[in-house]
């Protein structure tokens, strides 16, 4: 019978393949830090937590620039659609309280234009004291041309926000939510908010021309000087990143390493990581990054927090379990 | 609504005659639309200085940057089009119709729509109806295939052509095949993976400010949306391109009003709150 191979299928073939070669060229790899630790729900329990996890890491940021980089998508505050704006708040006072220069918050949606506006329905400006004053909408900043220096994706060269350039430290902080076209979109993916409207436009279109999981790989490439948080307390499921359910985890996942941090949080998901065609291209090849021995996990166990996931059929394949 | 005087409009501008989007450096967006807002004023002063802005940053193919600097035309030279000829100067307005005209999202190209075809993907005929994209070389969508239709209605009611025409009806199917199942707008995505998407208050008010005219069943169901999400909604650029939707139809209901506390966020939401209340009182600086 005649099989169709799909480009997800060829995309996880052509990766496995390069983790293959980088086994036999045996690279030297550092393995990466990732920390899992129990968040059961939006309450006061979450400063802590996020004072802890900056403390494991020990996170110097003593007189840097800061930027925080939620998730926002949509005007639905009783959805899980949404970064809670209370695991951003309890960021920002534990970067204020590690000696950070600033703090800012910023953030540019994919689908609306009205930033403020939906930052306000998702609870931003009730739980953030002065949220106006330390946000940034990345889709109207000003913006520097770049060139991607990986060429992962088409993409010859791009134009982003000067705030996140400048950061001295960028905090990818998404939701936990399953994604229709690229199976889980976690901290890597979220950096699709950095690209700005105001040039490419609602949606940014552009990156899905030059291909969704390259364009991933591509922006993780720009900005080396990262930290990710993922707010796991209650993800999204099924046909995420939009239209899927709450899946209630109880986690905050952390670490310096965004392939690491995402490839830890499939795996509570029940997804694998190996068949995320993003965080095989980004993690190049070295096992550190993404395979579940070489990463330095502390905090929870996996197995303590791993719920699988609802997935949508076209994503069955991707559970760890069918792997 | 929180609104800005002309005064503080004024203020805004920068240095070089061009606007920000709230601070900073000048943008070809917020500019048009203070310039329009200006001129809806009567304030043609300091609309100069924003045209002169416009007119310096016009690229050798015809479009205009996003900003300043940037070396490719892309969506917003829809909006200069939409300046009147006589204040951008004939020769610039010229050009940025020609760039439009020649401008469809790239799935509409024969090339793709063939290689598609070539790969069992699609029929030849579909998406034959082009719209247009934010980028060159991307798909349509409909914010800017709004804009693109009511810069090209505008100049056809002043000079009627052909190749026009067709690309404004064009642009219409379009919008019409873009449409959610049950009435309205958003960026263009009526469904994904076979869940229906639902639609967004300020597309809704662009896509119906750029049907104006057309009558039918569908933009009745639309107009339902369009008056339902002017009564929930309080964002100020929704508010803004509602009225603007809803007024195309005549059907903003008399003697509205914007609800108290809505916040005008940018410069563009300031202006174009300026433009709708000059259109509400009859200016045709937004549709001749």
């Amino acid at each position: 019978m005649h099989k169709t191979i799909t480009r997800r299928e060829l995309l996880a073939a052509a990766a496995g393949a390069a983790v293959l070669s980088a086994c036999n060229v045996q690279k030297p790899t550092t393995p990466s830090s990732v920390s899992v630790a129990r968040a059961p729900a939006y309450g006061q329990g979450v400063y802590d937590t996020m004072r802890r996890l900056l403390d494991e890491h020990q996170v110097n940021v003593r007189g840097r620039n800061v930027v925080l980089k939620p998730n926002l998508v949509e005007f639905e505050p009783e959805s899980s659609i949404n970064t809670n704006p209370l695991v951003v708040h309890a960021a920002l006072e534990a970067f204020r309280a590690r000696g950070a220069a600033s703090v800012r918050i910023a953030e540019g949606p994919g689908h609306r234009r009205n930033t403020l506006d939906l930052a306000e329905a998702a609870g931003y400006f009730k739980t953030v004291p002065r949220f106006e004053d330390l946000f940034v909408d990345l889709n109207l900043d000003d913006v520097s041309r770049v060139t991607p220096p990986r060429s992962f994706s088409r993409m010859k060269k791009l134009y982003l926000p000067n705030t996140a350039l400048g950061a001295d430290l960028l905090v990818s902080m998404p939701k936990m939510k399953t994604h229709h076209w690229v199976g889980a979109t976690l901290s890597m993916k979220n950096l699709f908010g950095v690209v700005p409207g105001a040039v490419y436009g609602w949606p940014k279109n552009v990156l899905h021309w030059a291909g969704i999981e390259e364009s991933i790989a591509d922006l993780h490439a720009l900005f080396p000087r990262q930290f990710a948080i993922v707010d796991g307390i209650v993800g999204m499921q099924g046909n995420g990143p939009i239209q899927g359910v709450p899946k209630k985890v109880g986690v905050l996942v952390a670490g310096a390493d965004p392939v690491a941090v995402d490839a830890t949080c499939c795996r509570i998901m029940r997804i694998d990581p190996m068949r995320i065609g993003y965080l095989q291209l980004a993690s190049d090849g070295i096992e550190a990054h993404i395979a579940e021995r070489s990463i330095r996990q502390t905090g929870e166990s996996i197995a303590s927090v791993q719920t699988p996931f609802d997935l949508i059929p076209e994503f069955q394949s991707i559970r760890l379990e069918n792997s | 609504m929180v609104i800005m005087s002309i005064e503080e409009l004024v203020a805004k501008q920068n240095q070089d005659g061009g606007w920000p989007y709230v601070r900073g450096t000048s943008w070809t967006e917020p500019t048009v639309y203070a310039v329009l807002a200006l001129l809806a004023a009567g304030e043609t002063g300091y609309a100069r200085r924003g045209l002169a802005w416009i007119v310096r940053h016009g690229r050798p193919d015809g479009g205009w940057p996003a900003q300043a600097g940037m070396d490719q035309s892309m969506w917003v030279t829809a909006l200069v089009a939409l300046l009147p000829p006589e204040q951008l100067g004939q020769e610039a307005h010229r050009r940025a119709i020609a760039w439009l005209l020649g401008m469809t999202g790239e799935e509409s190209t024969l090339t793709y729509r063939m290689r598609e075809w070539l790969l069992g993907n699609a029929r030849l005929t579909d998406k034959e109806f082009a719209g247009w994209p934010w980028v060159p070389g991307t798909a349509a969508w409909v914010g800017p295939t709004s804009l693109a239709i009511l810069a090209l209605e505008r100049e056809n009611t002043r000079r009627p052509q052909a190749d026009m025409q067709r690309r404004v009806e064009e642009g219409r199917v379009f919008l019409m095949r873009r449409m959610c199942r049950d009435g309205g707008w958003n960026h263009g995505s009526v469904r994904a993976l076979g869940y229906e998407s639902l639609p967004y208050p300020e597309t809704t008010g662009q896509a119906l400010a750029a049907l104006r005219g057309v009558r039918s069943p569908e933009v009745e169901k639309a107009l339902k949306v369009a008056r339902r999400f002017l009564a929930e909604c309080r964002s100020a650029e929704a508010l803004n391109w509602l009225r603007l939707g809803l007024l195309a139809h005549e059907e903003l209901p008399q003697g509205y009003c914007v609800p108290p506390g809505v916040a005008s966020r940018t410069l563009p939401d300031t202006s174009l709150d300026m433009l709708v209340c000059a259109v509400q009182k009859g200016s045709d600086l937004f549709w001749g």
